[in-house]
């Protein structure tokens, strides 16, 4: 019980800290805390297996990706954020309906008091004990086969996306180069010549 | 399990509120992709949380694949945000709004 | 036989509005040569229409009870006659009188119309039929009014008509709702037989005030006279036809064909002869401060008619009949005369301009001079005998007021028709138009018809003016009398006292008034003395000619005041307030709510990520709620 409020309050205070942090590093930052504690999360509730796939995956990979990220866009000596808020008064409707989702979300659960079929709490060893690796990836490549293969389609789609999109010139000569060039004079974004 | 589900439940809820908030209320992309991820997070921890419940390890499967979609998603979102604001000294989300209608 | 007589005028106006301008100066002699067919066609039935019953031709059934048909009994033969024959005689003189006219055959093909129109009037044998003739004889006279519709004067005119006329068109409708509730059937011999039992006292007395709405409109009767006057826009000959021997007359022909009615109710004959006689007295005194010459014999007009009213009001149906035959001659007869004259002084109409006529021109002199002497009731020409049987039959009907007001009309009567006679054919010559220009009778102009054509049917009017009095002499059983005797509804209505003077006394004290009236008139105009001075005596009196009669008892400005400012005002209410504001405004509100709707959904297109991720985390609060309401608390 203790560890699920130590928790709780751990994950709920990194992503209170992630979303209003002012600089994006904090907010990675903040968002690891709350992978890891994410993770012994899952932990606590016999999900071994899931609990390092989110360390490795998570934190380890897309975080650093989010690292790089600032790290190309942080260029410039300027704090970010500081052209006009188009929308000023759009927070106060977002933290409504966030509300009602929770208090929905709240409400429905309420209802359901089941048991959970005891287990006993703690890791085991027994490696085919439910959220084990060996269960599983045996689940993993049997019943749910397909959508394993298609997470690979998907991530290969990814890879390639990424180049397309951000990625270097490639072969083509001077036409192509001519053209990319001049797609890429023009900005994607346009910012409006607003008096501060 | 000692710690009833619904009280699982209810903290995947709030990170996803939090998740919400944090989506729409700044505007720098990066961290709208952060939040985004905390979306992803506590839609993860839900379904965690029912497969110990029903002992059924389709939860598991399916956190799985929201978490290697996430990472694409990441990717991709990422590579786009560096493309459109690699020339501008700023990062505003709101300063995309050419579609304005 | 019948429909012939009733469609031949029909078929020439259609003829001439088609091809008028083909036919030119053809129209005249056209037009007139139908209408004299049709005259001659109702000679012919003289020995159908006078047996007991008339002739009768159906036309055809609709509901059951409404069956429409033409019939032509001895009422309706006078009238008949009236109208083709006298009409036929304008005709010819037409062809004179609008000769150069621009449009020529389109007049012709208005009269014609006329011609057909009224013809509906009297020919019909039941009350729908009577009610569109009504109608179109009204929209032949706004036609004929406004001929010259360049004339912004006349258009005013043509329209005050009609519009006075259709308030009679209504009067005469709610007559017709009543008969139609009550006796279920539009034929008049229905409509006869329901006296005192389907219609009940109060019933007839309601028809026949409607009715009588409907003869005030159409025979210029107080309170809807102020039309006539105006209506002398109208070139002469439509004067003379419509305004004077004809449709003003349509009236009275109403009053004496529902007779049967009007004898079943006291109190409507109370009306009619009251007004009647309001209208006679009214019309003759504004007669007095006249001076256009046209405008005096519309008075007059107004004035005989009243008498006419008076006599079929009261009952004495034959006298006011008899009235209504010699006045259509000899008002035809004035009204031509005055035509030649206007016509010779090249349109001029204003009697103190005019003066000496009488050595200039002699015939239309002696035309003025035998109308005159018929209208004043001069003994041995027409008017005598019926003017004598309208007034003593007042008093015979027992309304000693109305008798007097007869006897002081025909004085006054006699005094502005001899002040016409005088201030226009004696003494000397007051007009701009020098001996070389005015076309003096006789002289040819080069682009005229001959004077011949509008000389001829003059002088065919002469001979019944004078002489067709004595249809009516002897009394009780003049021919006159003879003739309608028998007719339904024509019986004598008793009245509760005897005459208190014989008949002899009575025409005795016209004769003096009328003669009182002769001399001061003379005195005034036609003397030496005041034939010397007639250039300052004549302007002097119109300086000081009364306010009250000079605007005719200012109702044409009551009426603007009280109908037609507010009418306008209201229009323009339309135009400023409810067009502009409530219509356009309906249909441009369709289009503004469009546009609205579309820039309301723009608005949501604000362009920013995180507006749509606002509304998508809407939608998924409201599924949330979707499922937390019908999955959650139910538990």
């Amino acid at each position: 019980m203790i560890v699920f409020w130590i928790l709780a309050i751990l994950l709920i205070a990194s992503a209170v800290f992630t979303v209003t942090a002012q600089k994006p590093v904090y907010s990675v930052v903040g968002l690891l805390v709350n992978f890891v504690a994410l993770a012994a999360t899952y932990l606590e509730l016999h999900a071994e297996f899931l609990a390092v796939i989110q360390i490795i995956v998570y934190s380890g990979a897309i975080l650093i990706l989010f690292v790089f990220v600032i790290a190309l866009l942080s260029s410039g000596v300027k704090p970010f954020e500081v052209g006009p808020n188009r929308a000023p008064r759009i927070a106060i409707p977002a933290i409504v309906f966030a509300a009602l989702v929770l208090a929905g979300i709240a409400a429905t659960v309420a209802g359901t008091r089941t048991a959970a079929p005891s287990m006993a709490g703690g890791v085991t060893g027994d490696a085919n004990a439910f959220g084990s690796v060996a269960n599983f990836g045996a689940a993993l490549f049997t019943t749910y086969l397909l959508p394993f293969e298609v997470t690979a389609l998907i991530l290969m789609v990814a890879v390639v996306g990424v180049v397309l999109i951000a990625g270097d010139e490639g072969p083509g000569g001077i036409v192509r180069r001519r053209k990319r060039r001049a797609i890429e004079r023009e900005p994607i974004v346009k910012r409006e010549r607003v008096a501060p | 399990m000692n710690v009833a589900p619904d009280s699982y439940v209810t903290l995947s809820a709030v990170l996803f509120c939090i998740g919400v908030v944090g989506v729409i209320a700044r505007r720098n992309p990066l961290i709208m992709l952060m939040s985004i991820e905390l979306l992803f997070n506590a839609a993860n921890l839900a379904l965690v949380t029912y497969a110990r419940l029903w002992l059924n390890n389709a939860g598991h499967i399916f956190a799985f694949l929201v978490i290697t979609v996430a990472a694409a998603e990441a990717a991709i979102a990422l590579a786009i945000v560096a493309v459109a604001f690699r020339s501008l000294p700023h990062v505003d989300a709101d300063d995309a709004a050419l579609l304005k209608g | 036989m019948l429909a012939f007589i009733w469609l031949v005028p029909l078929f020439g106006a259609v003829l001439l509005w088609t091809l008028g301008p083909q036919l030119r100066s053809w129209a005249g002699p056209i037009g007139s040569a139908l209408i004299g067919a049709s005259f001659l066609a109702t000679c012919a039935l003289w020995n159908g229409a006078t047996a007991p019953g008339g002739v009768h031709e159906g036309l055809g059934s609709w509901l059951p009870g409404w069956s429409f048909g033409l019939q032509l009994d001895r009422l309706s033969l006078v009238w008949s006659l009236i109208i083709t024959g006298v009409g036929f005689l304008i005709h010819v003189y037409s062809i004179g009188y609008m000769d150069g006219d621009r449009a020529f055959a389109r007049f012709f093909a208005y009269m014609n119309f006329f011609v057909f129109a009224m013809l509906t009037l009297v020919l019909s044998d039941n009350v729908i039929g009577l009610l569109v003739g009504w109608g179109l004889v009204g929209l032949a006279s706004y036609f004929l009014i406004g001929f010259w519709f360049e004339r912004p004067t006349a258009v005013a005119a043509a329209r005050k008509a009609f519009v006075m006329n259709v308030i009679g068109d209504v009067g005469m409708m709610f007559a017709i709702f009543v008969i139609v509730a009550k006796v279920g059937a539009i034929g008049y011999a229905a409509v006869f037989a329901g006296v005192g039992r389907a219609l009940g006292p109060h019933d007839v007395f309601l028809i026949c005030v409607g009715l009588f709405i409907g003869c005030a409109a159409k025979s210029a009767q107080v309170p809807l006279q102020t039309w006539l006057p105006d209506a002398m826009e109208g070139p002469t000959p439509v004067s003379a036809l419509i305004h004077a021997a004809t449709m003003v007359t349509a009236g009275v022909y109403l009053i004496a064909r529902f007779a049967p009615l009007w004898s079943a109710s006291a109190d409507a004959r109370e009306m009619a002869g009251v007004i009647g006689g309001v209208t006679a007295i009214a019309g003759a005194i504004l007669g007095c401060v006249q001076w256009d010459i046209k405008r005096i014999l519309a008075y007059s007009t107004m004035s005989q008619i009243g008498y006419m009213i008076m006599g079929v009001g009261v009952g004495a149906y034959a006298g006011g009949v008899f009235h209504f035959l010699t006045h259509a001659f000899f008002k035809a007869q004035l009204f031509l005369g005055a035509g030649i004259v206007i016509h010779a002084l090249a349109d001029e109409q204003d009697v103190r301009r005019m003066g000496g006529l009488r050595t200039r021109m002699p015939f239309a002199f002696a035309a003025m001079l035998v109308g005159v002497l018929a209208i004043c009731g001069v003994p041995g020409f027409s008017g005598f005998f019926s003017k004598d049987a309208v007034i003593y039959g007042t008093l015979s009907a027992g309304h000693p007021l109305l008798y007097i007001v007869g006897v002081v009309t025909a004085g006054v009567t006699a005094y502005y028709m001899f002040r016409l006679l005088f201030v226009t054919f004696f003494g000397s010559y007051r007009g701009d138009i020098d001996a070389a220009g005015a076309h003096a009778e006789g002289e040819e102009p080069h682009h005229h018809a001959p004077a011949g054509l509008m000389n001829v049917p003059v002088a065919i009017l002469m001979v019944p003016t004078v002489l067709i009095g004595w249809l009516d002499a002897g009394g009780e059983n003049s021919p006159w009398q003879r003739f309608f005797r028998g007719f339904p509804g024509f019986e004598a209505v008793p009245s509760t006292t005897a005459p208190a003077i014989s008949e002899l006394a009575s025409t005795l004290i016209v004769l003096i008034v009328v003669a009182v009236g002769f001399g001061i008139a003379y005195a005034r105009y036609g003397s030496g003395p005041a034939l010397a001075g007639a250039v300052a005596r004549l302007r002097t009196e119109a300086e000081r000619a009364p306010r009250v009669l000079v605007h005719a008892y200012y109702a044409d400005a009551l009426y603007d005041a009280v109908f037609v400012r507010p009418a306008r005002a209201l229009g323009t209410w339309f135009d400023r307030v409810v067009d502009p504001h409530v219509i356009d405004a309906g249909v441009r509100e369709v289009a503004i709510s469009a546009q609205w709707l579309g820039h309301l959904f723009r608005s949501f297109q604000t362009g920013l990520v995180r507006a749509y991720a606002l509304s998508l985390v809407f939608g998924v609060a409201c599924f949330v709620a979707y499922y937390a309401l019908v999955f959650g608390v139910s538990r």
